[in-house]
Parts: C-alpha cells; sequence; structure tokens
C-alpha cells in the first residue's frame, strides 16, 4: 500500500503536522487535541525528553534544561549575533562546538541544534504515528523563505536524525500560498506575510490554476514574535526596577516567568484592547518581602513598544515587491501566516500598507503545514498534477574574490533549481592553490554576508597570474541546497563540496548522533495517563492569571510515560498492517 | 500529465547543450513575455524531478541537470534587459547559452548604450514601461514613462518612448469597462 507523507512545520514557538489523504488535509492533533505543539525541549533529571506545553511550562520551574526557540540558533556560527542575543536571554547554556558551531549543554551532555530540532520533529513524528495507526517515515518539513544554506542543511539533518526520509524542504510562505490554492482553480497574485515566532518572510506568487510560481520572497531572520515579547519584559524589568530598585532579569527563574507572562499577554491582546499582568512573589526586596509585579498592558502601549518592528516588516514587502516588479493594488489576495499576525495591530497595519482586508478564512497557525502536506501527498504519489510548484532562492550566492570582495553568481529571486558556472583566475604568478569561498547575501563586501563553507582547490599547472582558468560551478537544487564545484580547464581537475560546514555537523558526526539516537528519549505516545492530564491543565496556558509561583512546586514531567511501551505500540501496529495486506 | 520516459531523457541530454534557450523552452524568437512563461509552466512540469519519480536514478539526475538549464533559458527570457543581451549573443553566433551575471552585465551596459536610463530609478520605471508595452497596457506605459521622466528629465530616449505611447493611446483609446458612458 502507498506510504503515507506528513507535513511539518517546525516552527520557532510551535509546531504542526498535518496529511494529506483522499483529497483531504487535515491536521493531527497531539494526546491533549491541540492543533499545534509547542517548540520546546525539556530535558528531565532521569535522561527523559519531553516536548511541547508541557515542556513549555517547565520553562518557568527548570529553565537551565529547558530549550526553547532553538529555531533561531540552528545553522548559525556560535560568533553571530543571534547566537549572542541568545545567550543574554535564555537560560540554558549556549557553548562552542566545532567549527565555530553551536552546542546546548544539558548537565554534562553536549546536543546540537539539530539533535534539538530532531526532538521535536520525532515529537511531531510520534503525533501523526499514534493519529493514523502506522509508522511514517517519509515528511516535507518548511523552513522560513529567508533561511540561508547553513539553516537549511542543518534542518534537513534534523530530519534524518528524527528518523525522517526529508522529501523536500519547502518554504514556509509557499506551503501556505499552496494551501490558500490548493484545488481552486485560481489565478491570482498574492502576497504571503508570514510573521512567525522568530523570522518574518514575505513572499509574492502567481498562482495560474495548479501552478504555484513564487516571483519573489524576501525576509529577515532576526524578526519575529519573540522580539515583541522581548519588548514587553524590557518594559516590565524596567518598570519594576524604577519602582522597587530589583532587576528580575538577574534571575532566570524570574525572567522565564516574566517571558511567560509577556508571550500570554500579547496573545491576550489578539482579542482584547488590554491585557492584565500579574505575577506576585517574582522577587523579594531588600528587605526581604515579597514583590508583585502588575501591569496593565493596553493595545496602545502594546502599538507603541513595537511599532517600528512593525514598519520594519514593510521594508521587506517594499523590497519583495519591487523584486516582483509590481505594487500592493497588483495584488489579489493577502494572506497571513504566524501567531503573531492575530494581532489587530498587526492586521491594520498590512491592510493598510496593501489596501485591501488579508484574508481570514485560513488558520495562520495551521496552513503552513496543511501545505507542507498537501505537497508530501504529491511527490509521494509522483503525480504533480494537483499542485506544482515553481519556487526561487531566496538570497543571493557569491563567491569570495580578491579585495574582500563577493561577486554575485546567482542573484536572489532566480527561479530553482538553477546551475551557474563562472571562470576565475589566479592573481598571482605561479600561485599553487586558491580558496574557493562561497557567500550568501546580498552585499559587495564579504564579510557582510553568510559564509556557507570554503574549501582549497590545487593541482593544476603553475602559471603567471591570469593564466589558469578555473571555472567554479554552483548549483542550487530544488530544496534550496547548495553545491559547488571547480574544476581547471586545463588538466578537468575536479573538487567539489557539497557546503555542509555549518549545519554544525560534520558527516561523520551525523552518522554518529543518527546511531545513538538520542531522540529515542523523547518521552510521549498515547493518550496521558489521567493523573498526568490533571498536572497539564494545571500548567496549561491560561494559567498566567493564576499564581506563577505554584509552578515551581509542581511536578510536571510526566515520569510514567513508558518508551519501550510505545515502541512496542509501534511494532505491534504495524505487524497488524502486514497481517491486513496478506489477508 | 505525462512526464519523460527514460530514453528521452538520454536523447534530450545529448541535445540539450545544442539547443538555444528558445528552442528549449519551445517558444519563437519573437514570443512576447507571457508566452514565455506559459512555455515555461509546460516544460518545466513535463521535465519536473517531482513529476518523474519513477526514472532510473541516473536519468533522474540528467534530468536534474536539464531542469536547471530550463530555469536558467526562463530567467533570461522572461526579463527585457536579460533577453536583448542573449539576442545580440545569438545574433554574434557565440552560443547558445548565457550566464546570467553576464547577461545581467551586458544589460548594464547597453542600458548605458542606448540611453536607456542612467539612474537605477530611472531605468526600473522604463523597463516596466517596456513591459507594459509588450503586454499592450499603453496607459500603465505612459504612467511609468513619465515618473521614469522624473528621475531623468532630460533623457531624449524616454521622451521620444513617451511621445510613441501618447500618440498610440490618442489614436486607439482603451475602453475603461467601469467608466460611465
Amino acid at each position: 500500500m502507498a506510504e503515507i507523507a506528513v507535513g511539518i512545520d517546525l516552527g520557532t514557538s510551535n509546531s504542526c503536522v498535518a496529511v494529506a489523504r483522499g483529497g483531504r488535509v487535515e491536521v493531527l492533533p497531539n494526546s491533549y487535541g491541540e492543533h499545534v505543539t509547542a517548540s520546546v525541549v525539556h530535558f528531565s533529571k532521569d535522561g527523559a525528553v519531553l516536548v511541547g506545553n508541557a515542556a513549555r511550562a517547565a520553562l518557568i520551574h527548570d529553565p537551565h534544561h529547558t530549550v526553547a526557540s532553538s529555531k533561531r540558533l540552528i545553522g548559525r556560527y556560535s560568533f553571530s549575533e543571534e547566537v549572542k542575543k541568545a545567550r543574554a536571554v535564555y537560560s540554558y547554556e549556549i557553548v562552542d562546538g566545532p567549527g565555530h558551531s553551536v552546542r546546548v549543554k544539558i548537565r554534562d551532555e553536549l546536543f546540537s541544534l539539530p539533535e534539538v530540532a530532531a526532538m521535536v520533529l520525532k515529537e511531531m513524528k510520534l503525533i501523526a504515528e499514534a493519529r493514523l495507526g502506522k509508522p511514517v517515515t517519509q515528511a516535507v518539513i518548511t523552513v522560513p523563505a529567508y533561511f540561508n544554506d547553513n539553516q537549511r542543511q542543518a534542518t534537513k539533518d534534523a530530519g534524518r536524525i528524527a528518523g525522517l526520509e526529508v522529501l523536500r524542504l519547502l518554504n514556509e510562505p509557499t506551503a501556505a500560498a499552496l494551501s490558500y490554492g490548493f484545488g481552486r482553480g485560481l489565478t491570482q497574485r498574492v502576497a504571503v506575510y508570514d510573521l512567525g515566532g522568530g523570522t518574518f518572510d514575505i513572499s509574492i506568487l502567481e498562482i495560474g490554476q495548479d501552478v504555484f510560481e513564487v516571483l519573489a520572497t524576501c525576509g529577515d531572520t532576526y524578526l519575529g514574535g519573540d522580539d515583541f515579547d522581548d519588548r514587553v519584559i524590557d518594559l516590565l524589568a524596567d518598570e519594576f526596577v524604577a519602582k522597587h530598585g530589583v532587576n528580575v532579569r538577574k534571575d532566570p527563574y524570574a525572567l522565564e516567568k516574566l517571558k511567560f507572562a509577556a508571550e500570554n499577554a500579547k496573545r491576550a491582546l489578539s482579542v482584547e484592547d488590554e491585557a492584565e499582568i500579574r505575577i506576585t512573589e517574582i522577587a523579594k526586596s531588600a528587605s526581604g518581602e515579597s514583590l508583585t509585579l502588575e501591569h496593565k498592558l493596553t493595545s496602545k502601549e502594546f502599538g507603541a513598544l513595537v511599532g517600528d518592528l512593525v514598519q520594519r516588516t514593510f521594508k521587506v514587502c517594499d523590497e519583495a515587491l519591487q523584486q516582483a516588479g509590481l505594487v500592493p493594488r497588483d495584488l489579489e489576495g493577502v494572506i497571513l501566516v504566524g501567531g503573531p499576525t492575530r494581532l489587530p495591530l498587526i492586521r491594520e497595519a498590512v491592510t493598510h500598507y496593501f489596501g485591501q482586508t488579508p484574508r481570514t478564512d485560513v488558520d495562520p497557525d495551521q496552513v503552513v503545514a496543511m501545505g507542507a502536506a498537501i505537497h508530501a501527498a504529491t511527490l509521494v504519489e509522483g503525480n504533480t498534477q494537483d499542485a506544482f510548484l515553481l519556487d526561487v532562492t531566496p538570497l543571493s550566492l557569491r563567491i569570495g574574490v580578491a579585495g574582500g570582495l563577493a561577486e554575485p553568481v546567482i542573484e536572489r529571486n532566480t527561479p530553482v533549481p538553477i546551475e551557474q558556472t563562472r571562470t576565475f583566475t589566479t592573481y598571482q604568478d605561479f600561485q599553487e592553490s586558491v580558496k574557493i569561498r562561497v557567500y550568501q547575501g546580498e552585499s559587495r563586501k564579504a564579510e557582510e554576508n553568510e559564509l556557507l563553507g570554503q574549501f582549497e582547490f590545487s593541482g593544476f599547472k603553475k602559471l603567471a597570474r591570469g593564466q589558469v582558468k578555473i571555472d567554479v560551478t554552483f548549483s542550487i537544487n530544488s530544496d534550496g541546497l547548495v553545491n559547488v564545484t571547480a574544476s581547471d580547464r586545463e588538466t578537468g581537475r575536479k573538487a567539489s563540496t557539497t557546503i555542509t560546514l555549518s549545519s554544525g555537523l560534520s558527516a561523520q558526526e551525523l552518522d554518529a548522533i543518527v546511531a545513538e539516537n538520542r531522540t529515542q528519549r523523547v518521552a510521549t505516545g498515547g493518550p496521558p495517563a489521567a493523573d498526568e492530564l490533571e498536572v497539564l491543565d494545571e500548567s496549561g496556558m491560561s494559567l498566567i492569571e493564576e499564581d506563577l509561583e505554584e509552578l515551581g512546586g509542581l511536578g510536571i514531567a510526566p515520569e510514567t510515560t513508558n518508551n519501550a511501551l510505545f515502541d512496542r505500540e509501534i511494532r505491534d501496529l504495524s505487524s497488524d498492517e502486514k497481517d491486513g495486506s496478506e489477508g | 500529465m505525462a512526464g519523460i520516459t527514460a530514453a528521452e531523457v538520454r536523447a534530450l541530454a545529448m541535445l540539450v547543450d545544442e539547443l538555444d534557450y528558445y528552442q528549449l523552452l519551445e517558444v519563437s524568437r519573437d514570443a512576447p513575455a507571457s508566452a514565455v512563461k506559459r512555455a515555461y509552466y509546460t516544460v518545466t512540469r513535463r521535465l519536473h524531478p517531482d513529476v518523474n519519480r519513477d526514472l532510473p536514478g541516473a536519468e533522474r539526475e540528467t534530468l536534474e541537470s536539464i531542469a536547471r538549464r530550463v530555469s536558467e533559458a526562463y530567467q533570461v527570457l522572461r526579463d527585457g534587459r536579460r533577453r536583448q543581451s542573449y539576442d545580440a549573443q545569438l545574433a554574434s553566433g557565440t552560443g547558445g547559452r548565457i550566464q546570467l551575471a553576464e547577461a545581467e552585465a551586458q544589460a548594464e551596459r547597453a542600458a548605458v548604450d542606448h540611453h536607456m536610463g542612467r539612474t537605477p530609478n530611472g531605468r526600473r520605471y522604463f523597463n516596466l514601461a517596456r513591459g507594459d508595452i509588450d503586454r499592450g497596457d499603453l496607459a500603465s506605459a505612459q504612467r511609468n514613462l513619465r515618473t521614469a521622466l522624473t528621475f531623468e528629465s532630460d533623457n531624449a530616449y524616454f521622451k521620444k518612448k513617451l511621445e510613441e505611447v501618447t500618440a498610440a493611446l490618442k489614436s486607439a483609446p482603451v475602453q475603461n469597462p467601469f467608466s460611465v458612458r
């Protein structure tokens, strides 16, 4: 029988899994009936790994062993701005790995970012398997359109570690457009405004019946709902210092409570005009008395806090429209993606910018996973009659040349797959080798771009400068992944690399990690026992108005979930499957 | 829609370096941008590795490289400036393939040579106007040319084009379906 492939939206804050079968697309809820699962990983003392909302709640009582927003770190160098910022904001320990990669240190154990992402993916895989009653081994995973090659490669590695064959890395806005336009026979140009937890993407697409052509995509991988939260946190913390002279940022537990409260206040503002923030016993005064943080956050105040961030998204929209050669009135639809787009503040600004009301008939939290599921189904069936995607590369691909410059070889918004060759030469007499550096980005200055990788090319004839002719071929496949080959025209000698440098893992490391399979520790599975449910209800999202400090005393990690039991369940189901097909 | 057979892939692979972009996309040399787009959709769908998952590994790889060439052809022919560079190269008989960066660089030089604009904005609106003329949207072409002239008020070539468009608009007024007659 046909294999089932799912679509997974691996988000900064939340993840979602969906399946398309029999002409229907459905989001698969987790064992608590929730359609989205928090992308938070909690490492409990006994070695079990917990993913989801229970892990999110663990941020409060055990922030040092709980990893949130790991997507902001995946595929980044340890010296990058984002990692520096994360070190200041997150309580878990972030350390340097080989080749300037990033590792998370939990109780003397090191985890690469692809491994942490793999734990979230494993959870999504288990959710799908529990709902579908059969093993799931293939998936389309979505990534922000503006992800560079390092980030894509790392995400693909995460899929492999989680035991998934990644059929395709699909750009999130493209997935959303697919979900919106699939099977509706539309002929229109649309914009997808995708503001997630950690990234912002805008894509302009032309939908022609069943063809989905991306005309342009632009983005900012340093801008998302998390940044909105940070503004609120800063406001609350500064106010608290002014009032009580105590800096709550210095206490990781207090900081987590603050983050939790800020995020929930933001959510509340999606439906209410104001949000009451109250955290009792967040700190102690110099005289030892318990202090309470209180603030009434109004929509207006919030708007003033984040106004410049919202304006930044429209700068990016300007760029995308210009690249597509269009103006806002050329668009016939605007699709919103991502939790923060529920904010009235964002909806109004988007309406104003595009001169039209955005679509509200698609769920911004689920639309991406649904699109991924549709694509997964067409890929498995090998029949793309229903929907055919034509995507572009979001970032220019460059090669480093003398003088610290980076020459473009493939410009951004070029359709993929694509291959381009450029000829380079030596700049010194009798040079023995050249170093080929590959960058992604929009700056002429090499250092202002992301270094994807570098390799040494030698073995050509030593000649006067300018005499050697080296062809460097760059290709980008349909996943947006980059491959570079250099060859010497005279000898035909070749060297090539699929640039994997800063997925943070070498091929050997990846193999070792896959073999070790620490994602087995992800402790979840069938419906939770009644006593677990009770705990989780208490620690659910609505709890912010309650006394947060109580959480510290709650044992949130379910100790009873039995990994081995779940493994057996899977085996049993698959043997049932076999029996069924034989019968 | 049917894909392509392994034998066809092998035949096409031998041929692909001989084909110019027009032949690859199966369009005539004077095909308008809209026809280029339609042709790209048709050809790329038939040749796309996703559609042809049942092919043996070697042929799939070959097909992937052909698909890359099809994207390249589209990227050149969809854009008036790059297409002009390419046409010049074809006319000079120096090969049916042009590197995108090269097409871009040539277009830059040609733009200067042909008074197509000195400023980025002038060029941009002039190109939009040319696209409008290709599509027959003269009213929009007129607006874009006027905008281009605000950046380069002394560009004789822009003025000449604007006069042509204005004259054409007068002789064949565009029916506005929403106007009250």
